[in-house]
């Protein structure tokens, strides 16, 4: 019902070529309303002529027909493939014959004859409701039985009961015997069909039993009641007569609401036709598009749409991952998905809800194609989602050896040069060496002291000792103190922890380079740096005031920084800042703490 | 005097301690981690603590956080933290939590060649002294800034500035400069007006008053 509409509107250009079969339904629907009407107006006054007391008693029948012509229409119309519709317009019929008085011959003999199947057909109502299918044997053999126990056992109450226009002869004690065991035998029917439902209210999962447990529950207490009813009343008053004949109308009738009630809360939603999914599918979708026009198409909003994927031999979910089929729970059906003769996915669904399961398979066929794109789309994404995560690593790892190499020179090299460099100060330092020999030491301890100083320029150009020291902030705020112009740092809550090391230095390099962009090619007089760590993003902004113009291309050093960071899944935004001059931007993901394995599983942040 | 070596690197440690001990300090302890120098430095209870900034475990600060959690039970103890590369902020953080208790220093790993210098200046930080290696205070020199008072000045009185960072006295800069003392002060006074600085009667504690206006 909540899709209804955008589903008309969006189908109605095409809407002249498609709706041949739902004129087709609406036509006879009108039909069968006007044919009621005609002959619940004829039987009213057909009871007015004899004067019946009370004068109401002349409503009761064609008024409970009429709701069952109602509740049928309404049924068949939203739902032209499926039978629960005819079934309660035949209803309706046999009701308003049930009611013909016996004026003429010809007419009692018809009231006669159908005087109870009203009875047989709600429990079949019940026993069908929503699918218009019976399920399992015991339903269609209750079912049977009650349309046996109304027609059979009906038979010699009019055959020999009294003063009946089909009397064959007059025998009371056998149409007395009938009658009882007609009573009895429905009284069983009745008592299995209530066993039925109840055992269906309890094994519905919840959004069946908020649709349909309502008129579950009632269709327990009618089958119930009737029975009961007629003797409770043959106790209490020697002349049943019409109060009973009006309370059992009145039960029988309250199906029909209870069945009305369950269509509003969604149990017999309307559903969209097969030829509307067409004309859906026609439009982009995706597959969460797609799902829901199913779920409109079937009237069933439990259905689930899978994608099979069969180098893995799973189906996969909407999202991609992996859903397992519903083995094991009877109310849970599956249709596989075909196209051109291969398996593309499937359809789960409800049996009761979905109703028809040809009208399932007519829907996948149609959903094929899509289905089929969408698996291949899926497909697309995840390998694209596989090679950022590879270059993420590449990345990752790119930074781990490069931190490896500085802490490398570092710890070995260096503390060797310092240690030789100390040597040789000891030597030129030393009172009792020869003047040549300290003369020698003072060189070694320059050409040392140039080597250590050099080294260290190195190491620092691979990672900068602030950034592994003290983390990003304080490495961006020690290369701003070194930078020959003016510089306004905002670094504010961009905390050491939490930040994953190579999100850490891609942040830091996309800083040095547009720094270096700004002081080297801008001619800038005065930068602004902003750092921001929130919602699993780290935001980085260079600000300049210079030429401007910057643009991807120019030069190496601003490409290898967009590489880099869209590597790690992030964006560099290239352009002017509002006042002129250059703006640079980056997001980088920063989630995890430490970076390449968890990088790898699901590098995007939440709430994207 | 009494010193407490930390440096995980096993060669430089030997140096450090080579370094030390040539020219007359007592080298009480060494230790390889933050948490190794804190038990020591509390066992040994030295007049100077010598670390390296980036130790195990964490192979960060480490040092620095070792030299803090010393400083905050025993205040007394003099703190020299060496580094490959030196940082203004890091400076400023240090001598801001120094407060009225023992000396700092911050100086590069490279300043131990020169045995004699580097052992004068932890003289001079277990005497109280605040000591900053040079290529710190000529980056907080040479910091470019809008309205910058420091270019204001001449360029004697910014070396005079400098040396003034470094934690010199008026003296040892009299010396350095080959001015007279009194010359000295004359520079020290007008310096200090430029920057709208009160004169500090301490020079341990002066450089404080700098490195806090120089870290603004």
């Amino acid at each position: 019902m909540r899709i209804d509409r955008p589903l008309r509107e969006r189908g109605r250009a095409a809407r002249p070529r498609l709706a041949a079969p739902a004129r087709t339904v609406e036509l006879a629907a009108a039909e069968l309303a006007g044919a009621g009407a005609l002959l619940g107006a004829v039987e009213i006054a057909l009871w007015a002529g004899l004067a019946p007391d009370p004068w109401w008693a002349v409503l009761l029948w064609p008024l409970t027909a009429a709701i069952y012509l109602a509740a049928g229409l309404a049924a068949w119309l939203r739902r032209p493939y499926n039978r629960i519709g005819p079934l309660m317009i035949a209803a309706g019929f046999v009701l308003l014959a049930a009611g013909l008085p016996a004026e003429e011959p010809a007419i009692e003999a018809i009231a006669l004859v159908v005087a109870t199947v009203p009875y047989a057909l709600v429990v079949h109502l019940l026993h069908a409701f929503p699918s218009g299918r019976l399920r399992g044997r015991l339903s269609t053999r209750t079912v049977a039985a009650g349309y046996a126990v109304c027609l059979v056992l009906q038979a010699p109450q009019y055959l020999f009961g009294p003063e009946t226009a089909l009397q064959l002869a007059d025998r009371p004690g056998l149409a007395e015997a009938a009658l009882r065991l007609q009573w009895t035998a429905g009284s069983v029917v009745m008592a299995v069909t209530a066993v039925i439902l109840a055992r269906r209210v309890a094994a519905a999962d919840r959004s069946v039993r908020r649709a349909l447990g309502g008129l579950y529950l009632y269709g327990i207490l009618a089958v119930l009641l009737v029975p009961v009813s007629s003797q409770v009343a043959r106790v209490w008053a020697d002349e049943p007569g019409v109060w009973l004949g009006a309370a059992q109308l009145a039960v029988v009738a309250g199906v029909a609401v209870a069945v009305l009630a369950a269509m509003l809360r969604g149990g017999f939603a309307r559903s969209a036709r097969i030829e509307e999914l067409g004309v859906l599918l026609a439009d982009d979708t995706s597959a969460r598009d797609l799902r829901d026009a199913l779920a409109d198409a079937l009237g069933d909003p439990t259905v689930e749409l899978l994608f099979w994927a069969p180098e893995r031999g799973v189906h996969l979910d909407a999202a991609g991952r992996p859903a397992a089929l519903p083995d094991g729970r009877p109310e849970r059906a599956v249709v596989d998905v075909v196209h051109r003769d291969r398996k593309v996915g499937a359809i789960v669904h409800d049996r009761a809800l979905a109703g028809d399961e040809g009208l399932v398979r007519a829907a996948a066929r149609v959903v094929a194609l899509a289905v089929d794109n969408e698996r291949l789309t899926a497909d697309l994404r995840a390998s694209r989602e596989a090679l950022r995560a590879s270059r993420a690593r590449l990345v990752a790892a790119a930074d781990d050896e490069r931190r490896r190499i500085a802490r490398d020179l570092h710890d070995g090299l260096q503390a060797r040069l310092l240690l030789l460099a100390v040597h040789a100060n000891g030597m030129r330092t030393d009172r009792g060496a020869p003047t040549p020999t300290r003369a020698e030491a003072m060189r070694l301890e320059q050409g040392l002291e140039e080597a250590i100083a050099e080294l260290r320029e190195l190491v620092q150009g691979v990672v900068p000792a602030a950034l592994t020291e003290r983390g990003l902030a304080a490495a961006v705020e020690d290369l701003l103190d070194r930078v020959p112009i003016p510089s306004r740092l905002d670094a504010a809550g961009v905390a050491r922890a939490g930040l994953p090391g190579a999100a850490e230095s891609t942040a830091y390099f996309v800083v040095s380079e547009a720094v270096a962009n700004a002081v080297k090619h801008a001619g800038a007089r005065e930068l602004t740096v902003g750092l921001e760590h929130a919602d699993g993003w780290l935001r980085v902004e260079v600000r300049d005031d210079g030429a401007g113009g910057a643009r991807l291309g120019d030069g190496a050093g601003l490409r290898s920084m967009v590489d880099r960071v869209e590597a790690l899944g992030g964006e560099v935004a290239i352009g002017s800042g509002p006042a002129g001059g250059t703006r640079i931007a980056a997001r980088i993901p920063a989630v995890a703490r430490r970076g390449v394995d968890v990088l790898a599983a699901d590098p995007r942040p939440a709430g994207r | 005097m009494r010193v407490v070596v930390a440096e995980d690197q096993a060669l430089l440690r030997e140096g450090l301690v080579l370094v030390l001990e040539r020219d007359g300090f007592e080298v009480v302890g060494t230790a390889a981690d933050g948490p190794d120098l804190v038990r020591k430095a509390r066992a040994h209870k030295p007049d100077v603590v010598v670390a390296d900034i980036r130790m195990p475990p964490t192979q960060t600060d480490e040092g620095l956080r070792a030299a803090l959690e010393i400083r905050a039970t025993h205040p007394r103890i003099a703190i020299l933290l060496l580094s490959q590369h030196v940082q203004r902020r890091l400076a400023q953080e240090l001598l801001e939590g120094a407060g009225e208790s023992g000396g700092t220093g911050y100086l590069l790993k490279q300043r131990i060649v020169d045995g004699e210098s580097f052992c004068s200046d932890v003289r001079r930080i277990c005497r109280g002294a605040s000591v900053l290696d040079p290529e710190v205070v000529a980056t907080m020199l040479g910091r470019a800034r809008r309205d910058d008072p420091i270019e204001r000045l001449t360029p004697r009185r910014r070396e005079v500035l400098a040396l003034m960072a470094e934690g010199w006295t008026n003296a040892a800069i009299a010396r350095r400069l080959t001015l007279t003392e009194k010359a000295v002060l004359k520079h020290v006074a007008h310096v200090y007006e430029q920057l709208g600085l009160t004169t500090h009667p301490d020079e341990h504690r002066r450089v404080r008053a700098v490195i806090r206006y120089l870290g603004r």
